[in-house]
């Protein structure tokens, strides 16, 4: 055998291998145009979400190439770890064209232009244009990456048959007739009940053998921050230079929550929760008789067919709700902004999609919370309830403030480090004024300013 | 006779060709994928780099903010050397304390043997998934054990305090690999110095204190380096059981380069954190490797 042949091969078989291994996967979108008498145009968007939400994107898609057939859409459905794929797509240049996009990155890479500016394209469509104006991510004065993919508001869900049982008043469903604080805790002491079947009000109840919480509420920034707004309280100051949560207001509302958990017992600590179904199934098992939670969960109830009811938050001063959600943005890189465009109103316009009638989303256009039309077309379904229109259609409207990702820059980072150091309030060891005293530290440093909000 | 290969015969060069051939894959993996990678790091360990921005570069910046400003870094550093220094003697005494049992013959043995290494096979993932359940405060089988015994029970990981001190008793749980190369290790202890004992009327904990221990230094040592390159690479139970809570205690200096890299897209400063976790593990795998001189033993020669 010939040894220089030998050789030849296999630094040639090498080096293939390191090719391989190395180079970016070449670029699959564009130039298909052989034969066709228009050019095919390949996109790829990219998503996260359940398996229901992924069910519904693909048939969205399937929808979207049926009407333009000259656009191709790969849909890539990541489930997990996704600000760490985009992060490295990113790195390696070879992002998608259209995707999902947690605010704080999306925010920050449309100021490093890599996020299209939309603002051209709003203005000339009147299904951007007329979207909430709440729900638009501005990177700076008059620019923006778009809106929210969908929106979503914090309310208080809970189980209709509990509620009807032990004879006590269902939460209001209009903004103006909102429970006051107090009200609240004592609804929950209510329903929370002990395995001797004695409610929390009771002298003889017992907080160790608890079977019936009376409220869950999220830990992370959705479950606290509308109380805080209503308390008139804030993160930062006006712009976004001084830390402010450790004002007399915000010691309120935290401590508040912390007394649901460690005073009235009236609802689960994080390590009670650890074991906790999700938030459907605990309706639905009467485990918890009342949840704060986001808009999502409706498809989760609708699918268990659980007899749920929604109200509104209670409220200190103001009734103050949170409106938010991940935007979908186009980045600048794509080779096909206007067909990336076209896909981006297409992918979450209510008469194409299902996931707004199946409860997973809240529309993004005016019209469909004013118009009979409209709000029939995405409420008047069997998993709605008729208090609906009251409580999240109307309290959106009259009471919803954009979350802290709109405005707050750097809010991913000032995000983690609040939430390290409120791990104190919910696991009980320190109180509310004690652990805000000690963030100051941690996160006034982080502090960046704010985008505009228009 | 003594064959001195001349550079021109035929066997000498076709050695040569077929030797690096048959290197090559490994040589070129090497500088491809680790070499390359650790200039580049070091490279950006200068800049700012973000992902998605431009980078400039700006000197020893980052090592500066990070000794002087990153109140993280103290702490995930302080976090991960406490948990080194805590699972790292207790998985080397609980894995030899196991060979030991694993090297007597009794029946069943391989039985026992495979029990000790099967938690090594399963997923970490799926295992920290258990011990998130055995350390529940509330439903957790330890709380329930202590509880039993009258005892106030813990909040395990949910607690500054207890949070490292219980992950380090988790550690145990993957002695099985320690153990495999300690029980190898056992089973080439001669057995004539064991008979010299006897000979001279010792009992078993001389033959374990006079020879078992002492042949067994070499062993020791290489599980030693081992498992702390190891423990200062924990990442699965920041990431998995804790998210690095509460309140950063259990903020592992993997999971903290992980998530500035990653999540916080500072890839420039994420860079220099993993150079001086290379130089941290460097230098006490340096540390560990001057001492042996004075304690490790190796048969058939004096120099180590």
């Amino acid at each position: 055998m010939n040894v220089k042949k030998v050789v030849l091969l296999g630094i040639l078989f090498v080096f293939c291998f390191a090719m391989v291994a190395c180079s970016n996967s070449s670029d699959t979108s564009g130039d298909n145009s052989q034969g066709n008498s228009q050019e095919t145009v390949n996109l790829t968007f990219m998503y996260w979400g359940s398996v229901f939400e992924k069910q519904a994107v693909e048939k969205m898609v399937k929808a979207f190439e049926t009407k333009y057939p000259h656009i191709k859409v790969d849909a890539q459905h990541v489930p997990n770890d996704y600000t760490t794929k985009i992060n490295t797509l990113m790195a390696s240049g070879d992002l998608p064209d259209v995707a999902y996009l947690g605010e704080g990155l999306a925010l920050k890479w449309a100021e490093e232009g890599k996020v299209m500016d939309m603002s051209a394209y709003v203005e000339e469509h009147p299904q951007l244009k007329n979207r909430i104006p709440e729900t638009f991510y501005y990177f700076d004065e008059g620019k923006t990456i778009g809106t929210n993919t969908a929106a979503e508001i914090m309310s208080v869900f809970y189980n209709k048959d509990l509620f009807a049982e032990v004879n006590v008043d269902v939460p209001p469903s209009k903004g103006s007739e909102a429970l006051t604080w107090s009200e609240f805790v004592e609804t929950a002491q209510k329903l929370t009940l002990d395995n001797n079947g004695n409610n929390a009000l009771s002298s003889n109840f017992d907080p160790n053998n608890i079977v019936q919480y009376g409220v869950s509420f999220p830990t992370w920034w959705a479950g606290w921050y509308p109380f805080l707004k209503s308390n008139g309280g804030s993160i930062t100051n006006e712009d976004g230079t001084e830390f402010t949560l450790n004002s007399p207001e915000a010691v309120e509302v935290f401590q508040n929550l912390q007394d649901l958990m460690y005073k009235y017992h009236v609802s689960p600590t994080p390590t009670q929760k650890e074991n906790m179904p999700a938030t459907s199934v605990l309706l639905q098992t009467k485990k918890v008789a009342m949840v704060i939670d986001g808009h999502w969960n409706i498809l989760d109830f609708g699918e268990s067919k659980l007899n749920f009811g929604v109200g509104v938050l209670p409220k200190y001063n103001e009734p103050k709700t949170t409106i938010f959600g991940a935007p979908t943005v186009v980045f600048s890189s794509t080779k096909h902004p206007d067909e990336a465009m076209l896909f981006y109103m297409f992918h979450n316009d209510p008469e194409e999609v299902n996931l707004y009638a199946d409860g997973l989303w809240m529309p993004l256009e005016s019209k469909y919370y004013t118009d009979q039309e409209y709000i029939d077309k995405w409420t008047k379904t069997e998993i709605h309830p008729p208090e609906f229109r009251e409580a999240v259609i109307d309290y959106t409207l009259s009471s919803a403030e954009s979350g802290p990702g709109y405005s707050l820059r750097n809010f991913s980072e000032i995000d983690t480090a609040i939430n390290s150091v409120l791990d104190q309030l919910w696991l009980g060891t320190k109180s509310a004024k004690e652990v805000l005293t000690e963030m100051e530290e941690k996160v006034q440093p982080l502090l960046k300013g704010t985008y505009p909000r228009q | 006779m003594n064959l001195v290969r001349s550079k021109h015969s035929g066997l000498y060069s076709l050695e040569k060709k077929w030797g690096i051939i048959l290197a090559l894959p490994a040589m070129i993996g090497f500088l491809v994928f680790t070499l390359g990678p650790m200039i580049a790091s070091f490279f950006f360990s200068l800049t700012n780099w973000e992902i998605g921005g431009t980078y400039n570069f700006i000197g020893l910046e980052n090592y500066r903010y990070m000794f002087v400003e990153d109140q993280l870094f103290r702490k995930s550093l302080f976090a991960t050397i406490y948990y080194s220094f805590g699972s790292v003697p207790l998985v080397i005494l609980v894995a030899f304390l196991v060979a030991l049992l694993l090297n007597q013959k009794v029946k069943g043995l391989a039985i026992f043997r495979t029990i000790y290494y099967l938690p090594v096979i399963v997923p970490s993932i799926a295992s920290t998934m258990l011990w998130l359940w055995l350390f529940n405060p509330d439903f957790g089988l330890f709380n329930a054990i202590l509880k039993g015994a009258g005892l106030p029970g813990l909040q395990w990981i949910y607690d500054e305090k207890t949070a490292i001190p219980s992950l380090i008793l988790m550690s145990t749980w993957g002695i099985g690999n320690a153990a495999v190369i300690f029980l190898a290790g056992l089973q080439g202890v001669p057995t004539h110095l064991y008979e010299a004992v006897d000979i001279d009327g010792g009992n078993a904990i001389h033959k374990l204190l006079y020879v078992t221990i002492p042949t067994m230094t070499p062993t020791i040592f290489f599980n030693l380096v081992m498992s702390l390159i190891g423990s200062f690479q924990v990442f699965n139970e920041a990431y998995i059981m804790t998210n690095g809570g509460p309140n950063n205690s259990t903020l592992f200096f993997v999971y903290y380069l992980f998530r500035t890299a990653f999540q916080e897209t500072k890839m420039g400063y994420a860079c220099a954190l993993a150079w001086i976790l290379f130089l941290v593990i460097m230098v006490l795998t340096l540390i560990v490797f001057k001492t042996s001189k004075s304690w490790v033993y190796y048969e058939g020669g004096d120099k180590s």
